[in-house]
């Protein structure tokens, strides 16, 4: 894993920062150190390229619902939830209301137990177990409603289709929902203030100015904590999102601390538009009436560019449809592609070895949608 | 592409901001639907009007993208700008000759983010980024085939051929499966 330089001052050594680091996921960073400080990181992703762009040009729109499922491990639904925005435009679907409700509570569930992941991953790359028990534990709560709305616990397989949802919520899901929220609520608190010796490890690390967030392209809790209110849900709004009231947590300090801090925050935010979603959920039909997108989707002519909120921060889709069967071009933007390649190895420059954990996991990356 | 609907207050304020947008950067500006414009370009503009975008606000550099149109002989070159002040995405296209493929680099405007995006077009769809001094491979390891992104590049086929052997039984089953 190391290997020495041959330069003249001694201690002068590269060391890898994963892929087999027991929390880099699959993702590596070449550190070059000198004795214990990172002089200069370089990023080193494609453990996980899969191709999605071309194996997308190959597929019907549903069976690219399906896949879009596996952008990103962590947040599937609202991977699948891009997918189906950019599809319902270019085939000029009008979605029923009750299925674009469905469809927020689920994305909204989606980014509460990513969010809950990172917290556990945070825990785990810094040495703070019981902290990685109790949010994998809680986020098996949600995991299990998923899975009696979905039939996945993780992967959905394309819930969230093209024309609306797969199926209609089934009975007492939406009291399973409420019954989640104290839970939900009992771990974010745990979040924001337990072990108050442990939060203040990420202080005043890997700090990130507003300019520089701006430039390298941030996006999500990265952005908001430099100071900068932006949410994709509220600025380009879509689905439902400009009928529903909900704050968008900003931090001005930039550092580790206040990136993580905002997204717990989050948690308190995305609870509000789930139970406003479930007290307004009306009720009807779940999928656009004469659904074929088989037959229909080889009428579409055109392009779009669909941004979303994820988890993460904004996810787009840029799709291309020439009248076939395929979609002709699909781009796949992740919100981890500029924060684990050019914001990293901006961030990992002369700084402690001791700290590239805690700096790596609070960019809460996703090597999946970075590598796609 | 739709055209302008002139009853919300929204589509008002873009159509302030499209005239602006027409005269300072010199292009048409065309109106997709809300919170989306876009325009298409010559190659030879692209830094000049990037950064005339990003002075007029157009920050955030989401990605850029690729389209390969085979029977034109062109590359299309997608560039998606999003601004947090006007809250609207430009999509800058340009085309350029798909047996030449040569950009002048953003590189100036957005630095490493740009230069990022930059490197994954060149990985995956062989498009040359003037001015950008690393166009390393990003995700492919030891890569030596085409440019595989390209819509001639049969990956199947090249599968195939390079990783499986027609006279090994075990293997034989790839080779009868349907076109």
């Amino acid at each position: 894993m190391t290997e020495i330089n041959e330069q003249k001052v001694t201690g002068d050594f590269s060391m890898y920062f994963g892929p087999a680091h027991p929390g880099s996921g699959n993702f590596s960073i070449k550190c070059e150190m000198r004795g214990e400080r990172v002089l200069k990181a370089t990023a080193d992703p494609g453990y996980l390229h899969r191709g999605f762009e071309k194996l997308m040009e190959y597929r019907e729109p549903m069976q690219n619902a399906v896949l879009s499922d596996r952008v990103c491990v962590l947040e599937p639904l609202q991977w699948n939830l891009v997918h189906a925005e950019a599809v319902d435009y270019l085939m000029e679907y009008e979605v029923p209301e009750r299925a674009k409700y469905i469809r927020v509570i689920l994305a909204e569930l989606s980014r509460i137990q990513s969010h809950f992941i990172w917290y556990a991953a945070m825990s785990l790359g810094t040495g703070f177990m019981t902290g990685f028990n109790i949010a994998i534990g809680y986020r098996d709560y949600i995991l299990d409603v998923l899975n009696l709305i979905t039939g996945g616990r993780v992967y959905p397989a394309g819930y969230i289709c093209p024309g609306g949802v797969r199926k209609d919520l089934p009975e007492k899901a939406e009291n399973k929902i409420l019954e989640l929220l104290p839970k939900i609520d009992y771990m974010r608190k745990f979040a924001l203030k337990q072990n108050p010796a442990w939060l203040a490890r990420f202080k005043e690390i890997g700090t990130l100015t507003k300019e520089e967030a701006i430039k390298f392209g941030a996006v999500g809790p990265i952005l908001r904590g430099c100071g900068v209110e932006s949410d994709v849900r509220r600025d380009d709004p879509y689905e439902i999102y400009d009928e529903l009231e909900f704050d968008v947590p900003v931090m001005d300090d930039g550092d580790a601390y206040a990136r993580f801090t905002v997204g717990m925050q989050e948690i308190e935010e995305s609870m509000k538009i789930i139970t406003q979603s479930i007290d307004r959920l009306p009720k009807g039909e779940v999928k656009t009436p004469n659904l074929k997108p088989r037959v229909q989707f080889q009428k579409a002519e055109g392009e779009i560019y669909i941004r979303n909120e994820l988890s993460r921060g904004e996810g787009a889709f840029y799709m291309v449809a020439t009248g076939q069967k395929t979609p002709y071009r699909v781009k796949i933007r992740g919100p981890s592609f500029t924060h684990m390649i050019p914001i990293i190895e901006h961030l990992l420059t002369d700084v402690a070895y001791a700290d590239v954990p805690a700096i790596y996991w609070s960019m809460y990356q996703c090597p999946a949608d970075v590598d796609r | 592409m739709s055209t302008m609907s002139d009853d919300s207050k929204n589509s008002l304020l873009e159509e302030k901001l499209i005239k602006n947008l027409n005269t300072k950067l010199g292009v048409s500006i065309n109106f997709q639907k809300e919170r989306r414009l876009w325009t298409s370009i010559d190659s030879d503009k692209i830094v000049d009007i990037c950064t005339k975008a990003y002075e007029m606000g157009f920050e955030h550099l989401s990605t850029i993208s690729v389209t390969d149109w085979l029977e034109e002989g062109k590359h299309e070159l997608v560039y998606h700008l999003w601004s947090y002040s006007h809250k609207v995405l430009l999509t800058i296209k340009t085309k350029i000759d798909r047996k030449n493929p040569n950009i002048s680099s953003i590189n100036s405007i957005w630095g490493a983010n740009a230069e990022t995006c930059e490197r994954e077009c060149h990985e995956l769809f062989g498009v040359k980024f003037e001015g950008n001094p690393n166009l390393t491979p990003l995700f492919l390891e030891d890569w030596e085939g085409p440019p595989p992104f390209l819509k001639d590049f049969n990956w199947r086929e090249y599968v195939k051929e390079e990783t499986y052997d027609q006279n090994n039984p075990r293997e034989k089953v790839y080779f009868e499966v349907k076109k």
